[in-house]
């Protein structure tokens, strides 16, 4: 198979993603009052209503109908005046009642965008000339959402003694129906993305935006993030849609960007190869780095799509609405604005602690402690420090950044320091003092002076003219005070002695 | 002196509970003398609770001795139609693909009686899964109308109404979707009343058209009715149903207050429509002129929409259907096939012959309808139909306070005579309009025909949640017709007595 980005020259990739997200915040089921545990011994969670026992009906948990509407004013959608849950059947013993609760033409929310900004690596994989990009190469692309809407999530199914798992050929088959009926919303995006960076990029901004809205802990391992990809591939220069295949068991972000990447290309020799491309659900197999077909769809199945009679339509009011929106935290994206703006953070650091709600939170914690003119100190080391350690409180932290502003210790110190602070109340300048770290002119002094006194050579070079050599004897400092020393310091120490 | 329960209303029954008269467990005892008595004849129960009946009566009567006040119906007999769950019995809708289910939870309506000290005689039979007008269809045995064994109770709540007829129990619950509790009840010469939809509680009752479902009591007399109703909505809204209502009042304020200055509606042509028989059409006009008599004006009112009912009604009751039996596949509960090789198979199995052919026929019929190529033509159409149906009676409302018109064609006919599943679909006629809108029913018996000697009953329809003047006008009925309390006289007498 050829390279992606030589086959993305010749083709153009059309891509949707349909995001499964369980709302694992909420205490309690979708139509009923079990608690939302999937942990728990199996069975344990459940009650007529989840388990379809005949003349039980569903009450719909209005907290969940909250977070959606959330989740739609977070992601610029549309709320529907007028919704309405509908049954889709299907035999199979996941769903207790042989249908699944969901919505019908009309979702809560509708019609919203967010909007990509693709820099670095990834960026590449837009052959230019298909976008208007930056002179770094980097691109803004809006991300159309057709709509998110609310379902049921099904029960856990094991089968035993059959092949890999499957229910074909199994000796018996184990449901677990602690997970029917935990609410899940589904986002559909409109095929706007083009790139499998550009889909990898889609799901980690919208994992962001959930968990800073805190309605589900969004955990692809775990799977209460799940994600669906379908793409096709079209001639470059042409509007007809080829035939799309569809990708399921994606449980991380590279797995997202590599099995959409896989599947491009392995359409791509199929066409060139004069062959078609099947409308089918294929699998990603990690391990073999490749999907393989699940089920070919040869129609589309009828689900007998009908309103809930149980269920009233949702008229949702203003006021409901409003009270939504007063809930929404503050966004990823506004975040790191704030942080560049208010702290003159760089925008690597400000992104990185502002998708992180919990990041985002101990930072401003810190800040509220530390001198603004140590910002980005603080955030170098709450970015490459401190994701490392279990327990460091905010004056520790604090600390830490104002020993590394007054270069009274280096980095590759200031994690020896912290090795000994986690888990303690310690004070960072007392263990700096403690294990004889301070940085003193005195003590660099002497390191100067040996290396000085080695390399004749260098400082010969240096007399003569060639200044970038000091470059070198930093260096040489810094190996002889095995890493403890600051090489500004050294750097300050070395051209006193040269130009003295 | 002797005492039977055939001459005792519900209030009797309590307040003599109340004063010590007799014991709860002497009324139990009576009422399962009754049943052994009258059971063998009319096969109106498919379970019989002698233990739980004596347990609540036991508990009545311990609350009588430690001096606390005894809630309205303590020690009134009730059973309930089989598809009501109650904790301790069989919940079988008549069908052998729920023959051995056993309830885990108990339905809101079921509890609600217990709980104003109603005594659960036990589960009635009923047509498969309510599906029918005869009773026939159950899966078990028929149920004989009391009047006549040779004649079916009618249906789908036959068991309900040939119990009260049968004077088996006072009260009993059934189901209504399309007439199921008012056919029966004309049948059998007794009480039936269809509430509002959302006024009673369906959590716990096995959904057959989740849209058009709704509990109501049946009784001897429409007090009786109006007792249970009280229970029935006491506690306002159930949070277990998100179509509930909260409509907790006490019928009997006003059950007396006559109809002088009540306005009733009639639709002439409604009398003279195919298959009326004559003694029907009759009983009808004596109805209304003893309405105008007591007070009432009669006026002629129209429901030019009514004539599409019956065609809306076979298209969203099976639709509904389909989805709500869909969960009955043998992998949890109920009639499994063994040895079957696939999933698949086993389901296919375990439906074709868990379910008899008229719960098959509605659940295929839905399939179909809800077919994606054929959706809009049909149940968006209903859906229409529905919309129409309901403001024509809504711009009836706005003239009269009830309308009048029969429940039943005719009366009760013979088991068997009827075979063919669209001609009972059509005596439906005058019944499911009601359920289309969703306003509230009653059928009150006026008179037994000059023919057939027969019960028969007048229908009378009220707007949503006018259910309070709709039994004050019934009461009115009733009284006027001088029927209240009537045992079906096969069955009077036989057993019953309290010592």
């Amino acid at each position: 198979m050829r390279a992606l980005r030589e086959v993305l020259r010749d083709w153009e990739a059309v891509i949707g993603l349909e995001i499964h997200t369980e709302l694992t915040s909420l205490e309690t089921k979708m139509f009923c009052g079990c608690r939302i545990s999937h942990d728990d011994e199996p069975n344990t969670n459940v009650c007529p209503v989840c388990l379809g026992l005949p003349g039980a009906l569903p009450v719909p948990n209005e907290k969940a109908i909250e977070y959606i509407v959330m989740a739609g004013l977070a992601t610029n959608c549309d709320v529907m005046k007028r919704s309405m849950f509908y049954r889709k059947h299907y035999f199979y013993p996941d769903m207790a009642k042989n249908f699944q609760t969901t919505q019908g033409p009309v979702a809560f929310v509708m019609h919203g965008h967010l909007d990509l900004e693709v820099s670095g690596e990834g960026a590449d994989e837009r052959p230019d000339g298909t976008i208007t990009k930056a002179a770094d190469g980097s691109y803004v692309l809006p991300v159309k959402i057709l709509r998110i809407h609310m379902e049921e999530d099904a029960a856990k199914m094991v089968h035993v003694g059959g092949a890999e798992g499957r229910i074909g050929g199994a000796r018996e088959s184990l449901i677990d129906y602690n997970r029917c009926g935990t609410p899940l919303i589904e986002l559909v995006t409109e095929p706007d993305l083009r790139t499998p960076e550009e889909a990898r990029l889609f799901m980690e901004k919208l994992r962001q935006v959930f968990l800073a809205l805190g309605i589900s802990d969004c955990s692809l391992e775990r799977g209460s993030m799940r994600c669906d990809g379908n793409v096709s591939l079209r001639r470059r220069g042409s509007s007809e849609m080829g035939t799309k295949t569809e990708m399921k068991n994606i449980n991380s972000f590279k797995a997202l960007h590599d099995a959409l990447a896989y599947e491009i290309c392995r359409q791509a020799e199929v066409l060139e190869g004069g062959g078609r491309v099947l409308q089918e659900t294929r699998h990603w197999e990690p391990s073999r780095r490749k999907t393989v077909v699940m089920r070919v769809k040869e129609r589309n199945d009828d689900y007998r799509f009908f309103p809930d009679p149980d269920l009233m339509p949702f008229d949702l009011s203003d006021e409901f609405v409003e009270r939504c929106r007063r809930r929404l935290p503050e966004l990823p994206d506004a975040r790191r604005d704030r942080y560049v703006a208010t702290w003159g953070l760089r925008c690597r650091e400000a992104e990185l602690l502002a998708a992180d709600p919990q990041a985002a939170s101990l930072f401003e914690d810190v800040m509220g402690v530390a001198e603004p003119a140590e910002a980005q100190v603080v955030a170098n080391v709450m970015v490459n420090l401190v994701p490392s350690y279990g327990s460091l409180g905010v004056g520790q932290i604090a600390g830490i950044a104002r020993l590394l502003a007054a270069d009274d210790i280096t980095f590759v110190q200031a994690r020896e320091v912290l090795d000994a602070l986690d888990g303690t109340d310690d004070d960072p300048e007392e263990v700096v003092e403690a294990l004889g770290m301070r940085q003193s002119a005195d003590s660099l002094s002497l390191v100067v002076d040996e290396v000085l006194g080695r390399c004749e050579d260098q400082v010969r070079q240096y007399r003569s003219g060639n200044r970038k050599v000091v470059g070198y004897l930093v260096g040489q400092c810094m190996k002889a005070s095995a890493g403890a020393g600051n090489p500004k310091l050294f750097n300050q120490l070395l051209l006193e002695r040269l130009e003295g | 002196m002797t005492v039977s329960l055939d001459a005792l209303s519900a209030r009797q029954i309590a307040a003599g509970v109340a004063a010590g008269s007799f014991s709860a467990t002497e009324v139990a005892r009576a009422a399962l003398d009754a049943i052994g008595h009258r059971e063998d004849d009319v096969q109106a129960f498919v379970q019989v609770t002698e233990e739980l009946a004596y347990d609540a009566a036991a508990r009545i009567d311990a609350r009588r001795a430690a001096g606390e006040p005894l809630p309205p119906l303590a020690g009134v007999p009730v059973a309930f139609k089989d598809n009501m769950n109650l904790v301790g019995t069989r919940t079988t809708c008549a069908s052998h693909m729920l023959a051995g289910y056993e309830s885990v939870y108990t339905a809101t309506c079921v509890r609600r009686m217990l709980d104003a000290g109603a005594i659960p005689l036990g589960k009635l039979n009923m047509d498969e899964f309510a599906f029918g007008s005869t009773t026939d269809s159950s899966a078990f045995h028929p149920t004989n109308n009391p009047w006549d064994l040779a004649r079916v109770p009618g249906g789908s709540s036959g068991g309900s109404a040939a119990a009260v007829s049968a004077g088996e129990v006072t009260i009993s619950l059934g189901s209504d979707t399309g007439g199921s509790i008012r056919q029966p009840a004309s049948l059998c010469g007794v009480v039936g009343m269809k509430p509002t939809y959302g006024m009673v509680s369906r959590y716990g009752v096995v959904a057959f058209g989740s849209s058009l479902d709704q509990v109501g009591p049946f009784g001897r007399r429409v007090e009786d009715v109006a007792l249970a109703m009280n229970a029935l909505v006491a506690g306002g809204r159930d949070p277990h149903d998100a179509t509930s209502q909260s409509c907790e009042q006490d019928f009997l304020v006003h059950l007396d207050d006559g109809v002088e200055g009540c306005v009733v509606g009639v639709i002439p042509a409604l009398l003279e429509a195919d298959g009326v028989t004559s003694e029907v059409r009759m009983a009808l006009r004596e109805a209304a002129r003893k309405l105008e008599g007591a007070g009432a004006r009669i006026v002629e009112v129209d429901l030019p929409n009514m004539a599409s009912a019956i065609a809306a009604y076979y298209v969203l009751g099976p639709c509904e259907a389909f989805s709500n039996l869909a969960r009955f596949d043998g992998v949890r509960y109920g009639y499994r096939e063994d040895g079957c090789s696939t999933l698949a198979g086993q389901s296919a199995l375990s439906r074709a012959h868990g379910f008899g052919a008229e719960a098959k026929r509605r659940q295929l019929l839905g399939a179909h309808l809800l077919s994606s190529e054929l959706y809009e033509r049909y149940y968006l159409s209903a859906q229409k139909v529905r919309t129409l149906i309901t403001a024509d009676y809504r711009h009836a409302f706005e003239v009269v306070d009830a309308i009048l018109m029969p429940t039943s064609p005719t009366v009760a006919w013979e088991h068997g005579t009827i075979s063919d599943p669209a001609q009972l679909y059509l005596a439906d006629v005058f019944t499911i309009s009601n359920n289309i809108a969703g306003n509230c029913g009653i059928s009150v018996p006026v008179c037994l025909g000059a023919d057939s000697g027969l019960p028969i009953g007048a229908q009378l329809q009220g707007p949503a949640f006018g259910d309070a003047r709709l039994l004050t006008i019934a009461r009115a009925l009733e009284r006027a017709c001088d029927q209240a309390g009537v045992v079906a006289p096969a069955c009077a007498g036989r057993g019953g007595e309290l010592s």
